[in-house]
C-alpha cells in the first residue's frame, strides 16, 4: 500500500531523510517513532506530494508520489503537525468545503460531515464556528476532514502533539477507533507508548534512516516475558556481578544510583527464587519491587542490530 | 471555474464578518455625499439652467475618483490571500486536496475583487442621478463600469500572485501597492511630464511616443480616453490589457511553481531546496 525505495531529501547539505526504505501493508497502522529532527514530518510530507523527493521513490496504492501526485492526492487523508483553521465557518462547512476540494457529492458530504463529527465527539459542535473549538477539538475535527472523502491510506504528523493530558486521552481513542475502519495509516509521534496503543507495527526513525521496525504484539510478548527488577540491598558490584549475573533466567543487570536493575525472564516463582537466593548469601535486601517495563528500551533492546526493512 | 470550491468558502467568510457591510455601507454614503456635493456645485443651487457639459465633469470626476479608490482598496483584500492561507497554516492542507493551481489562484482573485465589484454595483444608482441633468449617455457608463470592473480583477489578479510569489503578506502588500501607485502616479506623471515636454520640443518624436506608451499603461488615462475618445490614441486600451495581462500571466509561472513545484520537476533546479519554508 505505502512503499519507499531508497527515498532521500535533502536541503541543501544538510540530509532530512536518508535512504529510506519503507514498507506499509495494507490496512495496518505503522508508527513512526523518533527525535525531532529525526525526519518523521519530512517524510510524511513527501508522501503527501507537499514536498518532492530529491531522490529515490515513493508509492502510495500503486501511484508514484512523484509522477502521479493528483492520484496520490485522491487516495490520502493528511493531518499536518501543525495546523491552522479558517475563521467564520461552522464545523460542518469545514467538512463540506473540503469534501467539495475532492469533488464528493453534496448529499453525501452532509451526511458523511455528520457522521464524522460525531464519530469524533463533535456532534454537538456542527454549528460551531471552526476558530472558536479548542485546541482538542480541532484537532479532533482534523481528523474527520482526513476521512471526508473516505480515502484508503491516512497520513497523520503526530495528531496528539500539544494537548493536554484530557485531550491527548480523547485523540488517543479517536486513533483507536480508526484503526476499526481497515484503513492504511501512518502515523508519527515522539512518544512511543503512545504510538504502541495505536499501532501494528512500529519503525524508529534516527537520523533520516528507518533505524528498526517491530511488530507491536512481538513487542508486547516480550515485555510480559521481561520483567524488570528494582532491588536495593548491601551487596558490592562484584557481588551482583559474581553471584547474579550468572543465573539462569537474569538477563541483563545495571548499576544505577539508587540501586541495580534486573531485567529477569521468568516467572513469579523463579522471582521469588531470587530474593530467598540473595538473603541466603547474606545479603542485606532493603527493597525489591518489579518496576513497570521501560517500552522505548524494550524496543532498542528487540531491534538491537536489526536493520531496515525494505 | 464553475467548480471552485474556494470561491464559495471564501465568499461565505468574507460576507459573514462585521468588516463587509461596513465598509460598503461607508463607501456608498462617502460616494453618496462627494456626488450631492459636486452635483450642487454644478448646478449652483438653482435648478432652471443645466449645464451638460459641466454635470460630465461631474461624471468624469466620478469615475476617476472610484477608479483611485478601489485600485487602492483591491490590494487590501488580496495581497494577504495566499500568504496569508500560508500565515494560518491552512495552506498545506489545501495543497493536499485535488485543487489544481490554477484553481486556487482563480478563487482567490475572483473572492478577493467580489466585494470591490459590489461596491462598485452600489454606487451605479449614483452614476444615473448624473442623466438627470445630461452630458453621459448609458453606453459610456457601461463602459466605464466595464473598464473599473476589469482593472479591479486585475489589480486582484496581481495582488494575489504577488501573495503566492511572497512568503509573508507584509512584503506582498508593499508588491501590491508599489504596482499599483506604478500604475496610477508613476506612468500618470511620467507620461505627462513627457507629453509636456514634447509640446515644448515638438522635434522630439521619441518623447511624444514613449509619453503615450506611458500614459496607456495608466488606468486613470484609458478611463478619460473611454469618456472622451478624442484625448488620446484610439484603441489605446488594448496597448493597457496587453501589457497588464502579460504581466500577470508572468506572474503567474512563478506562482505556479510556488504552489506546485512538481509540476516544475523536468526544469533543473526546480524542486529547490528551500520549498520546506514555503507551506
Amino acid at each position: 500500500m505505502i512503499y519507499t525505495q531508497n527515498l532521500c531529501k535533502r536541503y541543501g547539505k544538510f540530509t532530512a531523510v536518508d535512504h529510506l526504505n519503507l514498507h506499509v501493508r495494507r490496512g495496518t497502522v505503522f508508527g513512526i517513532v523518533g527525535e525531532n529532527g529525526a525526519g518523521k514530518t519530512t517524510t510524511l510530507s513527501m508522501l503527501a506530494t507537499l514536498t518532492s523527493p530529491t531522490s529515490g521513490r515513493a508509492y502510495i496504492n500503486g501511484f508514484e508520489v512523484s509522477k502521479n501526485p493528483q492520484d496520490v492526492r485522491r487516495c490520502i487523508g493528511y493531518m499536518p503537525d501543525s495546523f491552522g483553521v479558517y475563521d467564520d465557518i461552522t464545523a460542518e462547512e469545514y467538512l463540506q468545503f473540503y469534501a467539495d476540494c475532492y469533488r464528493v457529492p453534496k448529499a453525501l458530504a452532509a451526511q458523511r460531515a455528520k457522521e464524522y463529527l460525531s464519530w469524533v465527539g463533535l456532534e454537538d459542535k456542527r454549528e460551531t464556528y471552526v476558530n472558536a473549538l479548542s485546541r482538542g477539538m480541532q484537532q479532533r475535527l482534523e481528523i474527520a476532514r482526513c476521512l471526508i472523502h473516505d480515502p484508503p491510506v491516512l497520513i497523520l504528523d503526530e495528531p496528539a502533539s500539544g494537548l493536554d493530558p484530557r485531550s491527548r486521552i480523547e485523540m488517543r481513542g479517536v486513533l483507536n477507533r480508526l484503526r476499526t475502519l481497515g484503513k492504511t495509516i501512518v502515523i508519527s509521534s515522539h512518544i512511543l507508548q503512545e504510538l504502541c496503543e495505536v499501532s501494528d507495527e512500529i519503525g524508529i526513525m534516527r537520523e533520516g534512516q528507518l533505524a528498526a521496525v517491530a511488530a507491536v504484539s512481538v513487542m508486547l510478548n516480550h515485555s510480559t516475558a521481561y520483567r524488570t527488577l528494582h532491588i536495593v540491598a548491601d551487596a558490592k558490584p562484584v557481588v551482583w556481578e559474581k553471584a547474579v549475573r550468572p543465573l539462569e533466567h537474569v538477563v541483563d543487570l545495571r548499576f544505577k544510583p539508587d540501586g541495580v536493575e534486573v531485567v529477569f525472564a521468568g516467572t513469579l516463582q523463579q522471582q521469588a527464587e531470587l530474593l530467598q537466593y540473595l538473603l541466603d548469601h547474606g545479603v542485606t535486601v532493603y527493597q525489591f519491587r518489579e518496576r513497570p517495563t521501560d517500552i522505548e528500551e524494550l524496543f532498542l533492546r528487540l531491534t538491537e542490530g536489526t536493520v531496515d526493512q525494505s | 471555474m464553475i467548480h471552485n470550491p474556494l470561491l464559495l468558502k471564501e465568499f461565505r467568510q468574507r460576507m459573514r464578518t462585521v468588516r463587509a457591510p461596513i465598509v460598503v455601507t461607508g463607501y456608498f454614503v462617502g460616494m453618496a455625499l462627494i456626488t450631492f456635493f459636486l452635483l450642487y456645485e454644478n448646478v449652483q443651487g438653482q435648478l432652471s439652467l443645466f449645464l451638460p457639459a459641466r454635470s460630465e465633469q461631474v461624471f468624469v470626476t466620478l469615475s476617476l475618483l472610484q477608479t483611485i479608490v478601489a485600485a487602492f482598496l483591491t490590494p487590501a483584500f488580496a495581497a494577504g490571500s495566499i500568504s496569508g492561507e500560508r500565515e494560518r497554516r491552512t495552506l498545506a492542507v489545501l495543497l493536499t486536496t485535488p485543487l489544481p493551481p490554477g484553481g486556487i489562484l482563480l478563487g482567490k482573485v475572483l473572492s478577493s475583487s467580489a466585494l470591490l465589484t459590489l461596491l462598485l454595483v452600489v454606487t451605479l444608482p449614483l452614476y444615473s442621478l448624473v442623466f438627470l441633468f445630461g452630458g453621459a449617455v448609458p453606453q459610456e457608463v457601461i463602459a466605464v463600469f466595464a473598464f473599473q470592473l476589469f482593472t479591479v480583477v486585475l489589480i486582484a489578479a496581481i495582488s494575489v500572485m504577488w501573495s503566492t510569489i511572497s512568503l509573508r503578506s507584509g512584503w506582498s502588500t508593499v508588491l501590491s501597492y508599489a504596482t499599483v501607485t506604478w500604475m496610477v502616479f508613476v506612468t500618470g506623471a511620467l507620461g505627462y511630464g513627457l507629453h509636456m515636454i514634447a509640446q515644448r520640443f515638438p522635434m522630439e518624436y521619441f518623447v511624444s511616443e514613449w509619453g503615450d506608451v506611458l500614459l496607456n499603461l495608466n488606468p486613470l488615462w484609458i478611463l478619460a480616453c473611454i469618456e472622451d475618445p478624442g484625448l488620446g490614441r484610439p484603441l489605446g486600451w488594448l496597448w493597457f490589457v496587453g501589457v497588464y495581462v502579460g504581466f500577470c500571466l508572468l506572474l503567474t509561472i512563478p506562482s505556479v511553481w510556488r504552489l506546485r513545484p512538481q509540476a516544475f520537476r523536468f526544469v533543473p533546479g526546480a524542486l529547490r531546496a528551500e520549498e520546506k519554508d514555503y507551506q
